[in-house]
């Protein structure tokens, strides 16, 4: 006989036919009880048609779970007990509006899961917390790290939130800052909060309009947001310094209200003004200068900027030099000074530059000091008063022995040879005014012309030198006799006031031509009186 | 290990199993059996244990086309008849009601008298391939045994007493087998170690005349044993099954077909 396959046994098959048996028998006395898998939740809820657990249900499965040949879903039966839920649905402002339908209710809602297990479990389903103003973003967990569930935070019903839950998490979480928090901005945590935006965890005050520079990370936020107890009331406080810190400021009002040109966030008493804002650089030892020095009884305003209006009391020049200490003073001390002498028309240049200040301003007279040259110098006038009191007429401030005198402006221009002759050659004596200026005081008559010409140099001779000379004046005899070309010295080599012709005629021959004719032919000129040979005749 | 390894590799599968799930329980609780993880497991136990059920007895059948050796389908058999009860019991999530808790409590019975056959089956003697030592067969080992034990003593084999044959020479040979194993350890103890060494050879040799010697004796109750287990076991597998059916075709149908 062959072996049956497996349990097909005969044993085996009326095994199976009993346990189906039995189980079909079980099934139809429990009313399919034995395929439950737990116990219905028991905890006494909203009592509807005389039920008020689903635990009240549990010898009638199909009130519940409908037989298929009805074609009614398990949510069918859900909503028509549960009819509020059903009168949501249609309504997106509700709680199951717009997301839940018949065809769903066990996604979010689990049974047999004991007497005490919750009923809703909405860890399978994103359910849009969003679209009620609050996001679950940052209430992913619960306290213990578990993730957070509706009963958590909605702990009266899931249709309506008492913010006193808020509380009761954060107050654990930490007491201290949430007290603080509550007691700043009021109880109303969602006036403010949306789970979401900017102002959760992630929220940072530094990527507002007014990041918390300094002492203002340190201190309540209350001291800013005084009274603020909603967003619109937070967003709207003021962001100007003054706003919050017009009874601090000790200015009187008269530095007006940009706190920021001066003070920094951390403290008022660091402050750091640019004074050049105000006009008046603090230089020097002005910077050295407690502010109240010069801003007595703290009068920030109206401060004098001119030097005389601090330093009045202190002018050594007793008002000599005007009001202007910082044309001559500079900001660093009152011996610091630079005084430009140019601007009183008297530069100080060359030696004037070198000598002490009093040296001219004696027993420190500033005003009235002379500036012609001679008030002071008058004992150095080496000229004696023989060029006047004009000084600076030849000489230059360098030196006495710096001058240039241009002699062209007297009535002797120095022209030719004269204008290279050492002064002393003409004024000797040491005597310059009076020295004469015709030739004849100075060039002697040459032997040449001793006596013949007089005195008027100038008629004959230039400045330039005395040679070539020409002579313009009375000659009997041409005085281009054979080719002389007007030098003198052809006819007259010792002195003018004689003639030789034998530098260029022979004398023997003259001496024998005449010698027998005549007793004295030494005055050629007596005969040849136009230098012809004929001049003479026979006689 | 050859001897024992399905039961090695059940009992690593059912650690790392075990580990898996403890590791997920710990973190995110205990996996319903309604939930994706819940039921993936039961379906795979319950797949584990229809190829118990079913595959091992068509290869008995197939024996024109056999594939692999029976001893092996067998190991198959006995893994797959631990770790899938293993998962369905992992299933079940600790909930023992209604029908589930039954199929649960039937699913232990089937195991634990799987274990008991197996105990069994064990002692009825086999070639390495599964195929069953007649009578003749084992006296002709015997007097291999003997002559072996005679070379490896220097002195004739004294044969020990008779062995009465019965049930209990079946269910009892492990203790007594752990018993005797015992007392030769304590006796060559007192040897040295070159002693020890050749008396534990004759030793060995012993003990296997002894094996023969009582597989001989009980090969008749062996087997009119492994019968009557069978006639008990498999109407219970066949309950088991039919109980599972009912709870999965339950199961598809109040939680899938009917939302």
């Amino acid at each position: 006989m062959k072996r049956p396959l497996g349990c097909l046994t005969g044993s085996g098959l009326l095994a199976g036919i009993l346990t189906a048996l039995v189980v079909t028998a079980a099934a139809i006395a429990s009313s399919n009880r034995i395929f439950s898998p737990g116990p219905l939740r028991q905890t006494p809820g909203v009592r509807i048609g005389g039920i008020e657990s689903h635990a009240d249900l549990s010898a009638d499965c199909a009130a519940c779970h409908p037989p298929f040949w009805t074609g009614r879903r398990m949510g069918d039966l859900c909503l028509g007990c549960h009819q509020e839920v059903a009168a949501e649905l249609e309504d997106p402002a509700q709680l199951h509006g717009g997301i839940a339908g018949p065809e769903n209710c066990t996604i979010c809602h689990l049974e047999h899961r004991g007497p005490t297990a919750a009923l809703t479990d909405v860890g399978r389903f994103e359910f849009p917390h969003e679209r009620f103003g609050f996001s679950l973003y940052a209430h992913q967990e619960e306290l213990s790290h578990s993730p957070v569930g509706c009963r958590d935070c909605h702990t009266e019903s899931l249709r309506s939130f008492q913010v006193r839950a808020c509380a009761e998490c954060h107050f654990t979480l930490d007491l201290a800052a949430s007290g603080e928090h509550m007691l700043a901005f009021g109880p109303g945590c969602l006036e403010c909060h949306d789970g979401q935006d900017s102002y959760g965890s992630d929220w940072d005050h530094n990527a507002t309009a007014f990041p918390l520079l300094g002492a203002h990370n340190r201190i309540q936020c209350s001291r800013c947001h005084l009274g603020a107890h909603t967003l619109t009331a937070l967003q709207s406080t003021p962001l100007r310094c003054v706003d919050c810190h017009r009874l601090d400021n000790p200015h009187s009002n008269l530095l007006g209200d940009d706190c920021g040109a001066c003070h920094n966030p951390e403290t008022w008493e660091d402050a750091t003004l640019d004074h050049r804002l105000t006009g008046f650089a603090l230089e020097e030892s002005h910077a050295e200068l407690e502010c109240l020095d010069c801003h007595e009884n703290r009068q920030w305003v109206g401060i004098p900027q001119a030097c005389f209006g601090c330093h009045s009391d202190e002018d050594e020049h007793q008002g000599r030099f005007g009001q202007k200490c910082g044309f001559c003073h500079r900001p660093t001390s009152w011996s610091d000074w630079t005084f430009d002498h140019a601007v009183i028309g008297f530069t100080l240049e060359g030696s004037h530059a070198q000598v002490a200040c009093e040296g001219c301003h004696t027993n420190r007279r500033w005003a009235g000091t002379p500036r012609d040259c001679f008030s002071c110098h008058a004992d150095d006038d080496f000229h004696s008063g023989g060029f006047g009191t004009d000084c600076g007429a030849c000489h230059r401030p360098t030196s006495w022995a710096d001058w240039t005198f241009n002699h062209n402006r007297s009535s002797f221009p120095l022209t030719g040879a004269h204008a290279s002759v050492a002064c002393v050659s003409c004024h000797t004596g040491g005597g310059f005014r009076g020295t004469p200026s015709a030739c004849a005081a100075c060039h002697s008559e040459p032997a040449v012309h001793a006596g013949l010409f007089g005195t008027n140099c100038a008629a004959c001779h230039s400045t330039s030198a005395w040679m070539p000379a020409s002579y313009n004046g009375p000659h009997t005899f041409p005085m281009n006799h054979g080719g002389a070309g007007g030098n003198c010295r052809t006819c007259h080599p010792g002195s003018y006031g004689s003639y030789t012709c034998y530098a260029c005629h022979d004398q023997g021959e003259i001496t024998n031509k005449h010698s027998e004719r005549f007793s004295d032919f030494s005055n050629c000129v007596a005969c040849h009186a136009s230098g012809q040979e004929g001049d003479g005749g026979e006689d | 290990m050859a001897r024992n390894r399905e039961l090695i590799l059940a009992f690593l599968a059912i650690v790392l199993i075990g580990g898996l799930y403890s590791a997920i329980s710990l973190t995110s609780g205990t996996p319903r059996a309604g939930h994706l993880l819940g039921h993936s497991i039961g379906a795979l136990g319950f797949v584990l244990m229809l190829a118990t059920e079913t595959l091992y007895s068509l290869r008995k059948r197939a024996m024109r086309r056999a594939f692999g050796r029976m001893s092996e389908w067998l190991q198959f058999h006995i893994f797959t008849g631990i770790v899938g009860p293993f998962l369905v019991l992992l299933h079940s999530a600790w909930s023992f009601r209604g029908l589930a808790g039954a199929v649960t409590l039937m699913m232990g019975i089937v195991v634990a008298s799987g274990f008991i056959g197996r105990y069994i089956y064990t002692a009825v003697p086999r070639t390495p391939e599964g195929a069953l030592l007649e009578a003749e067969e084992l006296q002709r080992l015997i007097a291999e045994a003997e002559a072996e034990l005679r070379q490896a003593a220097g002195k004739p084999h004294a044969p020990s007493g008779a062995v009465a044959p019965g049930v209990s020479l079946v269910l009892g040979r492990r203790p007594r087998d752990l018993l005797a194993a015992w007392r030769r350890w304590r006796s060559l103890r007192r040897l040295d170690p070159a002693a020890r060494s050749a008396a534990a050879g004759v030793d060995r040799l012993q003990g296997r005349l002894a094996e023969l010697r009582r597989q001989v004796a009980s090969l008749a109750a062996a087997r009119r044993l492994l019968a009557t287990w069978h006639t008990i076991h498999i109407p219970l597998g066949m309950a088991l099954f039919v109980a599972a059916f009912y709870h999965i075709g339950a199961g598809l149908y109040f939680v899938t077909f009917q939302r």
